[in-house]
């Protein structure tokens, strides 16, 4: 700190209370010619010394001084333009050809709370985003039911509404690492998935006017888009929590999340979440869509395959750090938050273990802010950072339904290594001496 | 697709609406019960997961609408034909499959129009688009056993032939799905003759007879199809016991990888095996990330106009010129197209409108010429 200026500056406040427009722009305009003669001054001083005066406080900045854009501006927000980089992004490894039966991951670095944004909600379709017309959406519920019917949007929307906090979850998150970690990212180690509030109405409550026949076990449920993406759902299902959803964090769908309407089964595959939906079919036989064959079977090591895997286990990973946000401008003894998300597609987190030492310790991490049902949670541990420390840091999640996640060996031990879909092992990020962030997995 | 006469439902329905509406109707028991009731009655849920019931007027931690949820008038009957016009899947059992028949002959003719861009030669896949035959089925379904546990060892061999339950879905999946760029195209016996174009490209029989080069495919024949890998999957799934089957699977985590332990039994020390180590990332990993990541804040660069071509050529060229996997002159290639000039920008445009080695005429659009022209014109100039 140079002394001198900065008594002068306090000096120049206290003795003129009156500031008046033109003094005060001359008081800051002396300011920033004090605060640049001690930044030149500055080098040279030691690093006790070294403080200078922060330009980005002593100057003027440009947005303060001019009018800021009219609310006419910009009908519908849209972020700061310096935020551009928090985006999905895409890999040519998980597409076909061109992008349009592909999946972009969602930011999760860059995440906050239990809520992602609308225009960052992980997509994933497999013909590309259908553009619906929505006065042209039908709905067509029939089959072994007591009474067919189709709806318009206008009409669906009509059925009372139910709101829920869910996250959506592609089964393939984390399905490339079966044979070993590849993305130093958690972008596209874990961003498969996004949670968002979802508003619509329960399947039961249409069912309870139209009346399931006895022998409806399974429902069709099909998609009007290019690939017309379907899946059967198993009736328990329908009738317990499924909804028709047409409303995301308080808006319409965004058209990557099938607007006008999806399928929302709350903690299953998100695939089964089927968008641009036009049918929902009731039958006594499954249907075998074409992505419940080589896709969406999980292979196991015995050569038989999982079909009709719904859930998506509990998981969980750290998020802060991450190899996108690493802490390589940590000083020693920064007391820092390691913060990270939870969620189980089969009930509540109820609690998150955390270890420093890739899964052989673990210590009671903290639960915080909402806890939900099939829902991201938030969890947290402080630590004391020292400066040279390496880590592995590896957590692990609990839910009501009294699963735990695995270690990877446990679940390779049975599923293999050829599975694809619902990996929920145990995740380590490993800290390095110099504070860098990169993936790894503790495995025989 | 269901098994009953729609129209007896159908008239049925009319007449019982009334009473459903008043009576509320989800009455049959076991199968067809209201999940309250069904997990209610102790079962448990069918994926392993917790249920939550509605206690206190609350599910979970959420308040329910406890006010009258049924009896609602809206929306209205489908008519048969609209029915008909949407209820295009077809069943194992072949419900919803039409007569019809296709040769394999007229099979590789059409594919090799319409689908071997994507989908390579023989079905060998490329670009990112699925293969659909490697080699003979039945021997193909005995890899599935393959672990890729060090990286010598061959995987296992997932494709129609070897890998799918039910050729149904095949049909199906032709008929609603296919081809990518022009999906719900093709006429039935267009799909016979490619589903039975698939059989012959897996080398399998129907009714021990080889799906040869002279094979004609019609419903009949479909219906006898036994796939190699029928029985590769579990839970069961078919029949009346089918949700018991699943329910019961799934509450046996051991079956699907799942570990359950009271929380105060969980480890906390010691919790690895001693034979685990730290594997990194080999080779780089995976890192082509679109964009690459950035955490930086600043402004982003100015993007310029939309260039004539350029949404044609993303939603119908970029297909098999995004990269060269597909065997055409990847857009950016600068060598590549280069080549190409020397014949002139015409011959590049007439080739694209005819139609040029594995490329359809037109790349298999119906683009017009001046269109054509702007997507040839930014193609190359995208390239330079």
């Amino acid at each position: 700190m140079n002394e001198k200026t900065s008594q002068k500056d306090l000096e120049t406040l206290s003795n003129d209370k009156s500031l008046n427009e033109s003094n005060r722009r001359d008081f800051f305009k002396k300011t920033a010619a004090f605060s640049m003669t001690a930044l030149a001054g500055t080098s040279l001083l030691s690093a006790t010394d070294a403080l200078a005066d922060d330009p980005a406080i002593m100057h003027h900045v440009p947005w303060g001084q001019k009018l800021g854009d009219p609310v006419t501006k910009n009908r519908y927000g849209i972020p700061s333009a310096y935020e551009h980089n928090n985006i999905r992004r895409n890999t040519k490894l998980l597409a076909s050809g061109n992008f349009q039966a592909s999946i972009a991951v969602c930011p999760l670095h860059e995440s906050e709370g239990i809520i992602t944004p609308n225009g960052l909600f992980f997509s994933r379709s497999h013909g590309g985003t259908a553009h619906i017309d929505p006065n042209m959406f039908r709905l067509m519920i029939h089959g072994l039911v007591e009474k067919d019917i189709v709806l318009t949007l206008d009409q669906l929307k009509r059925y009372p509404r139910v709101t829920r906090t869910h996250f959506i979850e592609c089964p393939a998150n984390g399905g490339q690492e079966w044979r070993g970690p590849q993305f130093n990212s958690l972008q596209f180690a874990k961003g498969f998935m996004s949670s968002a509030e979802w508003t619509g109405v329960y399947i039961k409550t249409i069912l309870e006017d139209l009346g399931l026949k006895p022998d409806a076990r399974w429902m069709l449920a099909e998609g009007s888009d290019n690939s017309e993406m379907g899946r059967t759902i198993p009736i328990d299902k329908v009738l317990d929590d499924a909804m028709l959803v047409w409303g995301q964090n308080g808006e319409a769908l965004r058209p990557e999340q099938g607007y006008p309407v999806r399928l929302l089964v709350p903690g299953w595959e998100g695939n089964l979440c089927v968008k641009w939906l036009k049918r929902l079919e009731f039958a006594s036989e499954p249907f075998y869509c074409k992505e419940e064959t080589a896709k969406y079977t999980a292979l196991k090591k015995t050569g038989k395959a999982i079909q009709h895997f719904y859930a998506n286990e509990v998981n969980s990973t750290v998020v802060s750090p991450s190899p996108e946000k690493p802490w390589t401008d940590l000083k020693d003894g920064d007391l820092i938050e390691i913060e990270g998300l939870a969620w189980s597609g089969m009930g509540t987190i109820t609690g998150v273990d955390l270890s420093f030492d890739g899964g052989r310790n673990y210590v009671t991490a903290h639960l915080k802010g909402l806890v939900l049902p099939k829902s991201w949670t938030r969890w947290s541990y402080m630590h004391t950072y020292k400066k040279g420390e390496v880590l592995l840091l590896t957590s692990r999640a609990m839910d009501d339904a009294g699963y735990i996640q695995p270690t990877v060996d446990e679940e390779t031990e049975i599923l293999g290594v050829e599975g694809v879909y619902h990996r929920n092992g145990v995740e380590t990020w490993e800290v390095t001496a110099e504070g860098e962030v990169n993936h790894v997995q503790i495995r025989s | 697709m269901f098994k009953l006469d729609r129209k007896l439902i159908v008239s049925a329905s009319a007449v019982t609406i009334a009473a459903l509406f008043t009576a509320g109707c989800v009455k049959s028991e076991a199968t067809a019960g209201p999940a309250e009731a069904t997990y209610a009655n102790g079962k448990v849920t069918i994926d392993g997961g917790l249920y939550y019931p509605v206690v206190d007027g609350k599910t979970g931690p959420y308040l329910v609408n406890t006010q009258k949820q049924s009896g609602f008038t809206y929306g209205r009957t489908p008519t048969a034909n609209e029915i008909a016009a949407w209820d295009k899947d077809v069943m194992p059992d072949g419900t919803g499959l039409p007569e019809g028949s296709g040769s394999v002959e007229e099979g590789e003719e059409i594919y090799e129009a319409q689908c071997v861009m994507c989908h390579g030669d023989f079905g060998s896949g490329g670009g990112g688009y699925p293969a659909l035959a490697q080699g003979n089925a039945y021997e193909g379904q005995k890899t599935l056993t393959n672990q890729r546990t060090t990286p010598d060892k061959d995987g296992p061999i997932r494709v129609f032939g070897t890998y799918w339950p039910q050729a149904s879905t095949m049909w199906w999946y032709i008929q609603s799905g296919m081809p990518h760029p022009k999906t719900k195209s093709l006429s039935n016996d267009e799909t016979y003759a490619l589903t039975a174009y698939m059989l012959n490209l897996n080398q399998m029989e129907i009714d021990g007879e080889l799906v040869d080069d002279d094979y004609v495919l019609d419903r009949e024949k479909f219906l006898k199809i036994k796939m190699p890998n029928e029985k590769g999957f579990e839970p069961n799934i078919d029949g009346p016991t089918a949700l018991e089957d699943v329910r019961a699977y799934y509450s046996v985590p051991e079956n699907f990888g799942a570990q359950k332990v009271k929380p105060s039994e969980r480890c906390m020390t010691d919790c690895q095996k001693e034979t685990a180590k730290v594997a990194t990332i080999q080779n780089g990993g995976i890192s082509d990330f679109l964009p690459p990541i950035s955490v930086v804040r600043d402004l982003p660069v100015e993007e310029g106009e939309t260039v004539a071509g350029k949404d044609d050529y993303e939603s119908s060229c970029a297909v098999c010129h995004v990269d060269s996997s597909m065997g055409a002159p990847a857009v950016g290639d600068k060598a590549a197209w280069e080549k190409l000039k020397g014949k002139g920008v015409d011959a590049i445009l007439a080739n694209a409108i005819n139609g040029f080695g594995g490329m359809p005429p037109r790349g298999g659009t119906d683009l017009s010429d001046a269109k054509m022209k702007d997507a040839v014109d930014y193609m190359i100039n995208a390239s330079k």
